[in-house]
């Protein structure tokens, strides 16, 4: 083990020691990798080699390790991944696979025999994707384990993140990678123990921090870009050059090489932005860069700094589109360019989501298996809220003159109308989520619940919040448990025990339960009363004049129900006939409510949650009632249904 | 006969026809009332006594869609079929009213009674049918020659719309310079048949290929620039009718009025486009 150590310190100056990127560690750095390889374009292969680390920060001895080896997904229609036709090879030379030449240890003890595959989440023994590796000694607490890995890599077609089409080149997953070992306690865990999954069609995030020093030797005609910081692009001669790369504290290390990359760059503060786009995404490229530059503005002032200075995104050309929509931290891919209307934002709506994982999955390095929502569910609430504030003044997706929408409504409108929407918890797996429901639910319905947390506790606390979350879990891995502790004690502090002992009755709910949310006013009665109100006491009745200015006295009643499971506090807004309003406040735990007033004034309107603060809510039509209904719209619609059928008519004819 | 007297001619042929027009506007906006009220009728019914529908007063809030559950799906399908049955009905009704058009254009005098006009609409539909039927099928192939196949060869060949995007424009240029050639041609087709009150489509159709060759550049340049003019009106109006959002109930009643005062203009612009063909060819 003293021999382990010794190696460690060895490499320490040129890995975590070095501060090459960034000032100081913004992590524990208990991984790192030094990889050296070259890319064959011909045969779309990497062969090389890597030396791996891997610091034991638990108390205890460890004997094996565990390594991602997700290329592997792809080379078989039987891996967890391709299985069930989700993907398959473009011809023969279209399976995608590493292979181990070589293991050893730092004492250079031959590995070959120690390892092999396991299925850890579903036990399939066509998976190929989780290496285990039985060490000849355990690792000591605080010892490190280097491993010195030769292999070879095979890029699939067509790609699917990861792959290759023709010239077109984008590695991702492309290196045995160690999983993280997680120690008690550590989200919730009750014993030490290592945390990798297999390859999942829905997820492939969840690692260490770790330090990348990663040198390609590649053709010189290839324009690349990568996660990293580029350190030296040498000329090898013959046609071949060397790019080293280095990238610190982040969780997974992609790249990309293709000879028709153009390429436009930015800076913001500090931050040098690259981006490679195609011929056909040049018109859009100040798009996608003031989109980037959105993101980290907002997200900078309201949870917390981006810390690397440099970031590089990619707009794919066609043919590589299967790479696009994906996120590597530091390195990232957008889609959609040139051929998308100004008019419609996707593609701004894509770079600024997939830009938003370095904030949660990359900083907040949660797990994405097993709690995929407190990403992409997070992460589209930041991309929604970023969209509708910098564009179309609130309907950030859609803005026309007489067709809009928000992206907030977008997300909204998935999740409600999924008629799944209720048959599964907010909290499973990724890969256990049922009846094709994990998009809906990882990305909509989570992203929809976090803006009624923020209706509820409002803009200011939400925005504190995701300030705490970044503070107390930058670089490192929180659950879904620790996210919930830090709104508990925020909204503690900021608003006491208003919203009850902790918001754990909002999760419970929301995230953990499967009900849902649907408040309506079923109607508005105003009854007439007399002037004279009489008792009958024996044989005499006694009348009495009712207190006020009118002749007339109201009884308004209006009836408020709870249709679905969810309880939620609501604000009820209603108005009367002589221009008063009266703001009613209901905790929404009754199967229904009804707010009765006497007076000069009968009600003309109600409206449930007037602000639209509970997006929960899966109808917001029987959100409100009104005595006189507002047809205006209807017969406008009419007017321009009508000409528009008119101008068909005469001009689709000769 | 310049140009200029072409279309001068044309114009006030067209003008003249004002009863004519009218009868046509009433008859669309019959057919089209005739869908669009149960269509309002089923978006008052949908939002019942809500103010949601407060949603639709600045453009439509796709957002909303969701809230509108089922009736959403109901409200699209009878959209759809709605604007199926208007353009069906529609087509033959424009077809039906060219044959009357056409025969008042091409009299020497002006006047045509309406009931007049309505006879020789019905005289004429049928082979004014099967020439519309016939020009829109080779409109249709002179569209996927000319535009569809050159998108379709350079998705193959560089597997990206960007690549071929700069000649698909130019290609699409092509097609509306062309356009005024096969428009020409079914209305001096047509024209011909008014005329001579024959009813032998092919025979039209030659004498309209006929007529354009006759005096090429002036047949071409007189249907291309009321097309243009066409053009530039249909893009002003359904801009304008897009955009605006009025929002009292008077307001939208003088929308009304002034939406269905441009589309009659409109339809005296198509009137003067056959009125002008049949100048050109007299």
């Amino acid at each position: 083990m003293r021999g382990i150590l010794l190696v460690f310190l060895c490499l320490l100056p040129i890995t975590a020691g070095g501060q090459i990127v960034i000032d100081k560690p913004l992590s524990q750095r208990l991984t790192g990798y030094d990889i050296d390889v070259t890319l064959d374009p011909v045969k779309h292969t990497l062969n090389g080699m890597m030396n791996a680390w891997w610091v034991n920060h638990s108390s205890k001895p460890v004997g094996e390790a565990m390594m991602h080896m997700y290329l592997n997904a792809f080379s078989s229609s039987q891996s967890t991944f391709a299985s069930g036709g989700r993907w398959s090879a473009a011809g023969d030379d279209g399976w995608g696979w590493v292979k181990i030449s070589s293991m050893k240890d730092g004492m250079g003890n031959d590995l070959s025999g120690s390892y092999g595959y396991v299925s850890p989440d579903d036990g399939n023994v066509n998976d190929k994707t989780v290496l285990r590796v039985v060490l000849p000694e355990p690792v000591a607490p605080g010892d490190t384990l280097v491993l010195k890995i030769d292999f070879v890599s095979k890029l699939p077609s067509p790609i699917q993140r990861t792959g290759y089409n023709e010239d077109f080149h984008f590695v991702a997953q492309w290196f045995p990678k160690f999983g993280v070992y997680e120690t008690a306690g550590m989200r919730q865990r009750e014993a030490d123990g290592w945390n990798c999954h297999q390859f999942h069609p829905n997820s492939e995030f969840y690692s260490n921090h770790s330090v990348y020093n990663v040198s390609v030797t590649l053709p010189t005609e290839f324009v690349t870009g990568s996660g990293g910081k580029l350190m030296e692009e040498t000329d090898l001669g013959g046609g071949l050059k060397k790019v080293i790369w280095r990238a610190e504290d982040i969780v997974d290390f992609a790249w990309t090489a293709w000879p028709g990359y153009k390429v436009v760059t930015r800076k913001w503060n500090n931050v040098d932005i690259t981006l490679l786009t195609c011929k056909m995404g040049l018109s859009k490229a100040e798009n996608h860069l003031d989109a980037v530059v959105y993101a980290l503005e907002y997200l900078a002032a309201r949870v917390g700094p981006y810390p690397w200075p440099h970031l590089t995104f990619v707009d794919p050309p066609l043919s590589g589109s299967g790479a696009g929509g994906m996120e590597y931290t530091t390195l990232f891919t957008t889609m959609g360019g040139g051929a998308v209307p100004v008019f419609l934002k996707m593609p701004e709506m894509v770079t600024v989501h997939e830009f938003g994982h370095a904030y949660f999955m990359g900083i907040m390095a949660s797990n994405e298996f097993e709690e995929p929502w407190l990403d992409e569910g997070v992460n589209s609430y930041w991309e929604q809220r970023i969209m509708d504030h910098y564009y179309g003044g609130g309907y950030g997706l859609v803005q026309l003159p007489f067709l809009k929408m928000s992206d907030t409504d977008q997300g909204r409108l998935t999740y409600i109308s999924s008629p799944s929407r209720a048959i599964a918890s907010n909290d499973l797996p990724s890969w256990m989520y049922p009846h094709g429901t994990y998009s809906m639910m990882s990305y909509n319905k989570a992203a929809t619940w976090l803006h009624t947390l923020q209706g509820i506790i409002g803009d200011e606390t939400m925005d504190n919040v995701f300030r705490e979350y970044y503070n107390r879990w930058a670089f490192r891995h929180p659950s879904g448990r620790d996210f919930i502790s830090v709104v508990n004690d925020v909204v503690k502090s900021e608003h006491g025990d208003r919203f009850g002992e902790n918001m754990n009755w909002f999760f419970e709910q929301v995230l953990y339960g499967k009900g849902e949310c649907d408040y309506r006013v079923s109607g508005i009665t105003n009854y007439k009363i007399r002037s004279y109100s009489g008792v009958v006491d024996g044989d005499s009745v006694t009348y009495t004049r009712g207190d006020r200015r009118s002749d007339t006295l109201y009884i308004s009643r209006i009836s408020i129900e709870r249709l679905g499971d969810i309880m939620l506090p609501v604000d009820i807004l209603i108005r009367f006939d002589n221009g008063k309003e009266v703001l009613e406040t209901w905790d929404g735990k009754a199967s229904y409510r009804d707010f009765e007033y006497t007076g000069s004034s009968k009600v003309i309107w109600a409206k449930l949650d007037p602000l639209d603060r509970i997006d929960m809510d899966v109808n917001r039509i029987n959100n409100s009632w009104t005595l006189e209904p507002d047809r205006t719209a209807a017969r406008r619609m009419l007017n321009k249904f009508v000409l528009l059928m008119q101008m068909m008519i005469s001009v689709f004819t000769l | 006969m310049s140009l200029f007297k072409t279309l001068k001619n044309g114009a006030a042929a067209a003008a003249s026809s004002y009863k004519l027009i009218l009868l046509i506007w009433v008859t669309t906006l019959v057919l089209t009332l005739a869908v669009g009220y149960p269509l309002r009728s089923f978006l008052n019914m949908i939002f019942g006594n809500s103010m949601a529908v407060e949603r639709l007063n600045d453009g439509f809030d796709l957002g909303i869609t969701g809230d509108l559950g089922k009736s959403f799906g109901g409200l699209i399908a009878s959209v759809s079929a709605g604007t199926m049955l208007i353009g069906l009905v529609g087509f033959f009704i424009m077809t039906f009213f060219a044959g009357g058009l056409f025969r008042r254009f091409s009299l020497a005098w002006g006047g045509l009674k309406v009931s007049d006009f309505l006879r020789t609409s019905a005289g004429n539909f049928i082979p004014f049918l099967k020439i519309a039927l016939l020009l829109m099928l080779i409109i249709g192939a002179y569209t996927f020659i000319l535009t569809g196949i050159p998108i379709i060869a350079g998705l193959i060949v560089s597997g990206s719309p960007g690549q071929t995007g700069n000649i698909i424009y130019g290609l699409f240029v092509i097609w509306a310079l062309g356009l005024p050639v096969w428009l020409f041609v079914a209305d001096a087709s047509r024209r011909w048949i008014a005329a001579t009150g024959s009813r032998k489509v092919f025979r039209a159709l030659g004498a309209g290929f006929r007529a354009l060759r006759m005096r090429f550049w002036h047949s071409y340049l007189t249907v291309l620039a009321v097309v243009l003019i066409n053009a530039v009106f249909i893009l002003a109006l359904m801009w304008l009718a897009g955009t605006s959002t009025p929002e009292k109930g008077i307001t939208v009643f003088l929308f009304f009025v002034a939406t269905q005062a441009l589309f009659i203009i409109r339809l005296f612009m198509k009137a003067w486009r056959y009125a002008s063909v049949c100048e050109a060819v007299k």
